[in-house]
């Protein structure tokens, strides 16, 4: 009898170009269980993601399928002997249906075969969930996205399901069904391999998990045996939670604000948003997904062309456009930074010098590539990002590290309100804190700031006032100090704050 | 001007620590292919007994024949940098050179060399309009404008060649691009420019020894150029090219302008927060390209002192290609306008190589394609070559672990 379904056993990882990416791991995946993968950002996750599904071989130990050695060719190979993969960013055909998004992989000459639609409905059955056959992927939400995904992987007769960061992108309601599939496929007998950031999903969903660090196991046991504290040291190596939930330092009411907003309003989804932020004051923006908070700091910023209403920064009004924004003293870290923050075929430098190149430039025209090296080199230092020197492309650096590297542009150019946009998001636990002190840093230097953040706890954590947004409108002002998660997310749905005391 | 000469000294510092990387293969390849075409074309020639094909009008003719689709790939190269795509180059140029010609005889050649180039940038500002403005891929509205301003060109030319007939007309576009212009003494030229770098360099106390290096090189080629005396002897649109692709190198490597171009090119959305205005680089790159056209479709009315409806067709192709040898790419953010211009070269060193070899013409199709398909595969092999190193260095030279961020509590 089989007992585990997947191990591995010493396995490591070399890339030919040097880097050792995993050393001597272990993993012992059992037949139906949800087994936790974390780490931080670098710490070979995605690396023995791929070991396993066959996208690298293993320079070293062996891996183990049911029991026999298995040494995969090709992603191909691992696909047929029953581990298929769902990587964070769907790979789907967005033009084609789910019906036929399901069965892509399955051989035949035709497109669509007989008897696809009712294995569909059997699989549909088996996961308990339902969706339209014949709508095309291009028209689904990001969620039913990731259920055809899943899907797939089940119609490839897969045993273990390998996810990396199934719930990235995905709204509360979204993430409970892939919750409830997962828990009940693995009942039925399914293995999974659950990668994700989200500790308390990690703790709330698996059964075992694995924590790596530096490329290699650092522990392993029983779900039940752990919390977040725990597993936060352990991939870390250190007590952050600490610095974390260090209280904000107290505002100075009196002063006038650094940056009004008002009667704000754009088709993108926003409607009558004003509100004020003093200097020294973290405001948090509260509300779910797609509830317009992002569009709020685009429109705040300008980049919304179509957005109407006032905004002023030290009392002066700025024109529309992120340019006058920029010259105002306003600063957008965005959502996505690889999209909108970080110039892909530029350095660290030339990346960092960007939004205040005048500045560095003599007579405004000819830049100085001095200045702007020693500048990024200062940003390296102050921001404790892990790189080569100023030089190294952007695109090599990990989550964490690029992230800095965005905020770096915005550090020295005389920036002092700052509109924040998932901070944080997929970074690991460590740069997180780090991102936390440093947004306490823009405040201790009487700058404004305005974050975004879907995990309400990292709000209340850094901002001495949240703002909760729903449908594209501020419906309720809190002080940090007087709220809870609770109370932000009942507000947040459109519940009146489940009895706490109300605002007015 | 001080702003400058610091500017000088600080980019010959920088040349000095990065010429290793300029000449490595995957970055200076283009040129070495160029390097290697000329040596097998000289040894097959000398091979054959024709006449020297290292010649000085030999290489003079290269140059004189390559310098209009050279003209075109510096702006194009522009233009692709910017993210975007220009098709209609050539069209562009056909129009400018048949409006030059049916207006010089009634205008004089200022007036019509002023609306020729008017029309290249009318023609360019609609371009970009509708590429960044109504936002239609630019593939798909210069493939129209394209299409469009050949129709024009029939409609100024009556679908007849026009030609320019009054003596003076010809003569003022004669003298526009025929004739030569001697360079002598190019050794003392070249000694002298070195002697002011290194003495700046040495001023300004930023490198003794790449400063003294320079002097002494400058007091060296000054010393033989008595001896040796070269001089160079090269067609007028041959130093057009050398200008206007200095000067856009310059502007492009040395300039704000020039590095938001490439971030535009690179990131539009990630320029567009970083406070860039996107739409004016985007345009302004179809805009300068329209000029171009229009010059260099002034220069050849000037050399054939008539155009024909279909004249030019086909050479924005031709340009794309030089762009391409020279490793542009074509989702923007990548490129150099001096690697183009080699491109050019490459281009018409194998083209001029079969005439003075006398080999077919038919074989020239298939070599020239052969060419342009193996730069591409070389470039996309360097590219992924040199990401693994990358990623060998950073994990070599990283920094152990983070450090904390004093300077900001």
């Amino acid at each position: 009898m089989v007992t585990t379904l997947l191990s591995l056993e010493g396995v490591g990882k070399t890339f030919p170009s040097g880097i050792v990416a995993l050393r001597d791991v272990r993993l012992d995946v059992r037949p139906g269980s949800v087994h936790g993968l974390v780490g931080a950002n670098g710490a070979g996750k995605s690396t023995m993601i791929k070991v396993i599904a066959g996208a690298h071989a293993p320079t070293a130990g062996t891996m183990r399928w049911k029991g026999e050695e298995a040494r995969w060719r090709n992603p191909g190979a691992a696909r047929n002997a029953g581990i298929a993969t769902i990587m964070q960013h769907v790979p789907l055909a967005p033009a084609l249906t789910v019906l036929e998004n399901v069965f892509l992989g399955s051989p035949g000459p035709w497109r669509l075969q007989r008897g696809r639609r009712a294995e569909l409905d059997r699989l549909l059955d088996r996961v308990g969930y339902a969706i339209d056959p014949d709508a095309e992927v291009a028209d689904l939400a990001i969620g039913e996205r990731q259920m055809v995904a899943i899907l797939q992987a089940l119609a490839t007769g897969a045993e273990l399901v390998v996810m990396d960061e199934p719930t990235a992108s995905l709204a509360d309601a979204e993430r409970q069904v892939v919750f409830d599939v997962v828990r009940r496929l693995s009942a039925q007998g399914t293995a999974f391999l659950y990668v994700s950031h989200f500790l308390d999903e990690v703790l709330d969903l698996t059964d075992q998990v694995t924590v790596l660090r530096d490329g290699t196991v650092v522990e392993d046991g029983a779900t039940a045996a752990y919390d977040e504290d725990r597993l936060v040291q352990a991939i870390v190596g250190r007590d952050l939670l600490a610095a974390e939930r260090r209280a904000p330092t107290p505002v100075e009411t009196g002063r006038p604000p650094l940056l009004t907003v008002r009667g704000l309003d754009s088709p993108a989804g926003v409607h009558e948003v004003s509100f004020e932020v003093r200097p020294g004051e973290v405001v948090g923006l509260a509300g779910l997904l797609g509830s317009g908070r992002s569009e709020i700091l685009h429109a705040v910023y300008g980049a919304d062309p179509r957005a109407r209403g006032e905004v002023l920064v030290d009392g002066r009004r700025v024109r529309r456009g992120p340019r006058a924004a920029v010259a105002a003293g306003m600063a957008l870290v965005p959502e996505d930074r690889n999209a909108q923050g970080l110039v892909g075929a530029f350095p660290i430098w030339k990346n960092i010098s960007l939004p205040d190149l005048c500045s560095l430039a003599s007579g405004r025209a000819l830049p100085k590539e001095g200045a702007e090296r020693r500048r990024a080199v200062r940003a390296i230092e102050d921001l404790g990002i892990v790189c080569p020197g100023p030089d190294a492309a952007v695109t090599e650096l990990s989550g964490g590290n690029a992230q800095k590297v965005v905020f770096g542009k915005w550090l020295y150019g005389g920036a002092r309100v700052f509109l924040l946009d998932e901070p944080t998001a997929g970074v690991d636990v460590g740069a997180k804190a780090d991102i936390l002190d440093l947004i306490r840093g823009f405040t201790a230097e009487s700058g404004a700031v305005l974050i975004v953040s879907s995990e309400f706890e990292e709000l209340l954590a850094v901002a001495t006032r949240v703002l909760v947004i729903r449908e594209g409108r501020v419906v309720a002002e809190r002080a940090a100090h007087e709220t809870s998660e609770e109370e932000l997310l009942m507000l947040a749905n459109g519940f009146d704050g489940g009895g706490a005391p109300d605002a007015d | 001007m001080p702003t400058e000469t610091r500017h000088r000294s600080l980019t010959l510092v920088a040349t000095r620590s990065r010429l290793a990387a300029a000449f490595r293969p995957g970055n200076a390849g283009v040129v070495y292919a160029l390097v290697l075409i000329v040596i097998v074309l000289t040894a097959l020639s000398a091979q054959m007994g024709r006449p020297s094909y290292l010649s000085a009008t030999n290489i003079t003719n290269i140059l004189d024949q390559s310098s209009l689709v050279a003209i075109l790939a510096v702006f194009t190269t522009v233009v692709l940098i910017s993210g975007n795509f220009d098709l209609s180059i050539a069209s562009v140029a056909a129009f400018s050179a048949a409006t030059a010609l049916s207006l010089v005889s009634s205008l004089g050649l200022p007036l019509a060399m002023a609306i020729a180039l008017g029309a290249g940038l009318v023609c360019g500002v609609v371009n970009g309009v509708i590429v960044q403005l109504v936002g239609i891929n630019a593939f798909i509205v210069t493939l129209g404008t394209m299409t469009a301003v050949r129709g024009l060109v029939l409609i100024v030319t009556n679908g007849r060649t026009i030609t320019a007939k009054d003596p003076d007309a010809q003569r003022s576009l004669i003298s526009l691009q025929a004739g030569y212009w001697t360079l002598s003494h190019l050794l003392a030229i070249i000694g002298v420019l070195a002697l002011v770098a290194g003495a700046v360099v040495l001023i300004r106390r930023r490198d003794r020894r790449a400063g003294i290096v320079a002097v002494a090189v400058g007091v060296v080629l000054i010393a033989l150029d008595p001896v040796f005396g070269y001089e160079v002897r090269l067609s007028k649109p041959t130093y057009y090219l050398i200008v206007i692709a200095a000067v856009t190198w310059a502007v492009l490597r040395h300039t704000v302008i020039g590095r938001r171009l490439y971030a535009v090119g690179s990131n539009a959305e990630a320029a567009r927060l970083s406070g860039i205005n996107v739409n004016r680089y985007k345009i302004g790159a179809f805009v300068l390209n329209g000029l171009g056209s229009g010059f260099v479709g002034v220069l050849f009315a000037a050399k054939l002192l008539a155009i024909n409806p279909t004249g030019l067709q086909g050479t924005e192709l031709t340009v794309l290609a030089a762009a391409i040898l020279g490793g542009t790419s074509l989702f923007g953010g990548i490129g150099s306008v001096l690697k183009s211009v080699v491109g050019a070269l490459i281009l018409f060193t194998l083209d001029n190589g079969f005439n003075v070899l006398n080999l077919g013409a038919n074989y020239q199709g298939v070599i020239v394609g052969t060419v342009l398909i193996v730069a591409a595969a070389i470039y996309t092999i360097a590219g992924r070559q040199r990401q693994a190193r990358g990623g060998r260095r950073s994990a070599a030279r990283a920094t152990p672990g983070p450090k904390k961020q004093e300077a900001l509590r």
